[in-house]
């Protein structure tokens, strides 16, 4: 069939293009200010954070506004294990976290997987708010007060961990999206649900494997974060401006795809910390960010990503652009 | 084809029973105690006006909706009240009425989707045979929504062909398509039940029935009120009055 060659040329491109931001990324700390490194390590979370959301909001079509729940059980996790009392190293920690968000995950997804829409979303977002406000009351999480967590002074470190949990995020969502079973089973479940079941594909189940899936990756940066900020409370691990920041992440950079959500991610928060530092402020950042969501809603919708690979609007928008000129 | 060859006559084993199915939404009586048997290999045609419960039955019968009371079989084993995917897993396939393609994915990917419960190894290759058999090649890398109506009908009977299953029910499965569309189709339930399949199909157009069916089937009012051959169909009073109304 003619258009073996096209894919296998399509995985190898996109191989190659992975592979190049890797090396590009790799020896970016050789060249940037120790301010710049930080906004790196940060925009690699975001972009990690966002591919984890995609997994739920853009493949399987379920727009949950939970996910701060799982970042700041990852968070907290980390925090607690890494107290004096227990002084638990933070490599340590990762499993626990993961393992304890997964739980959390499958518990919580059973029963909110079997609804849709804005029901899904409601049930989601009202979980993740029971969650924090829990984590205000609780002795464990230190309440209001928040945890501090042993101060590691190495930004590299952070940003190597940072990339290399973004990088296996990215290259594993890949491939279980693109090229496994599981990516085939919830694509059609977000298309069309009876008709996915009618091939016997089991759409509960896929869904909440999906949400735990998403809920691992994004406790695991979670996790990162925690031990990076070195201090966390509540709001700063499980506000919702967490959960915004990665849905607006996603649909900027084209919800569904691959590349989109990193995208986002990555260009979301370098605007955020370039506003930030030409401003002073980010109250200034809530406006841009709106313009720019409309314009994006308007004129791109299937994303920024549209623009560079493969959609036909992007292309069909550049080619009117360049005819003006 | 004016009659089944002899390599394709049913076998006389019974692979779909349905015993006394009703489903009642509201105070309308979709169905009302139907039962059918369908050997292994027939081809039977399901007819009745529009709202005789043709559709609701494959609904029954596919899991997609729970009998308010009686029973499913597939190939002996009780599957009444499984669900659906449960149910498509021991051997049952349909099409819908409306097609219900995956949209924002391929062609590929479609027919792809079809294959991952079943037999992944070989997926390729019985996708390739698959889109030769269908003539849907050249679309292969075409989003499902920017098929023509036909086109998207031929991928829904595409992903059947995906998979392994022993019952296929087709839901107006040539309605308003083409006629070199329904030609392919008629062509691929011929070749796949020549391998065993056993068919039911919905359809309108009297002339495929003639001529694919081995026995029909018609419904009005949630009820079967009729069953044979084609020519016994066609002078039954029952039949006359379903279509024509009752006097």
């Amino acid at each position: 069939m003619a258009s073996e060659p096209v894919q296998v040329r399509k995985i190898v491109v996109r191989a190659l293009v992975i592979i190049a931001c890797i090396v590009a990324l790799s020896v970016l700390p050789a060249f940037v200010d120790s301010y710049t490194l930080r906004i790196a390590t940060g925009a690699l979370m975001w972009a990690g954070l966002a591919c984890a959301w995609n997994i739920v909001g853009g493949y399987a079509g379920y727009i949950s506004f939970g996910h701060s729940a799982f970042f700041g059980i990852g968070a907290y996790t980390t925090a607690i294990l890494m107290q004096s009392g227990i002084g638990a190293s933070f490599f340590t920690t990762l499993l626990p976290a993961i393992l304890l968000s997964i739980a959390v995950a499958i518990a919580i997804g059973f029963p909110t997987m079997r609804l849709r829409g804005a029901y899904f979303a409601i049930a989601t977002w009202a979980f993740a708010e029971m969650l924090l406000q829990l984590a205000t009351v609780l002795d464990i999480t230190g309440g209001t007060a928040g945890l501090s967590l042993p101060a590691y002074l190495n930004e590299f470190f952070f940003y190597y961990t940072m990339l290399v949990t973004a990088a296996a995020s990215f290259i594993g969502v890949w491939w279980l999206i693109d090229r496994s079973r599981f990516g085939f089973r919830i694509k059609a479940l977000r298309d069309d649900e009876p008709a996915a079941e009618s091939l016997g594909i089991r759409t509960n189940l896929i869904k909440v494997q999906a949400f735990a899936l998403s809920a691992a990756i994004t406790a695991l940066f979670g996790s990162i974060y925690a031990y990076w900020t070195t201090y966390i409370d509540p709001h700063s691990v499980m506000g919702p401006q967490i959960t915004d920041q990665m849905v607006v992440m996603v649909l900027l950079g084209g919800l569904g795809t691959v590349w989109g959500p990193a995208l986002g991610g990555v260009l979301l928060w370098v605007t955020n910390r370039y506003i930030w530092s030409t401003f002073g402020d980010t109250v200034v950042y809530l406006p841009i960010l709106g313009v720019i969501i409309a314009l994006v809603v308007l004129f791109l919708p299937n994303g920024l990503i549209s623009l560079l690979v493969g959609r036909r609007r992007g292309r069909e928008l550049i080619a009117k652009i360049l005819s003006k000129f | 084809m004016s009659s089944p060859s002899s390599e394709t006559r049913p076998s006389g084993h019974p692979v779909l029973v349905v015993e006394s199915v009703a489903k009642h939404f509201g105070g309308i009586k979709a169905v009302d105690g139907v039962s059918l048997n369908v050997e292994s290999g027939e081809v039977v045609g399901v007819i009745g006006p529009n709202g005789s419960g043709k559709s609701t039955l494959f609904s029954l019968a596919s899991g997609g909706q729970k009998p308010d009371k009686g029973s499913v079989k597939i190939n002996g084993t009780d599957v009444t009240g499984w669900p659906t995917w449960k149910v498509a897993r021991s051997g049952i396939s349909r099409t819908f009425q409306i097609p219900s393609l995956f949209t924002n994915m391929s062609v590929r990917d479609n027919l792809l989707a079809a294959a991952v419960e079943g037999d992944w190894r070989g997926a390729r290759k019985r996708m390739n045979d698959t889109l030769d058999m269908l003539e849907i090649s050249h679309v292969v890398d075409n989003l499902a929504s920017e098929l023509s109506g036909g086109q998207q009908k031929l991928v829904e009977f595409g992903r059947i062909c995906m998979r392994d299953p022993k019952v296929v029910l087709l839901d107006e499965v040539t309605a308003g398509v083409h006629p070199n569309i329904r030609k392919i189709i008629l062509s691929a339930i011929q070749r796949l039940r020549e391998t065993g399949i056993t068919f039911l199909i919905i359809e309108h157009d009297m002339e495929m029935v003639k001529e694919i069916c081995d026995r029909m089937i018609v419904m009005d009012q949630g009820k079967i009120v009729a069953e044979g051959s084609f020519e016994s169909i066609a002078n039954d009073r029952n039949v006359q009055q379903a279509y024509l109304g009752h006097s």
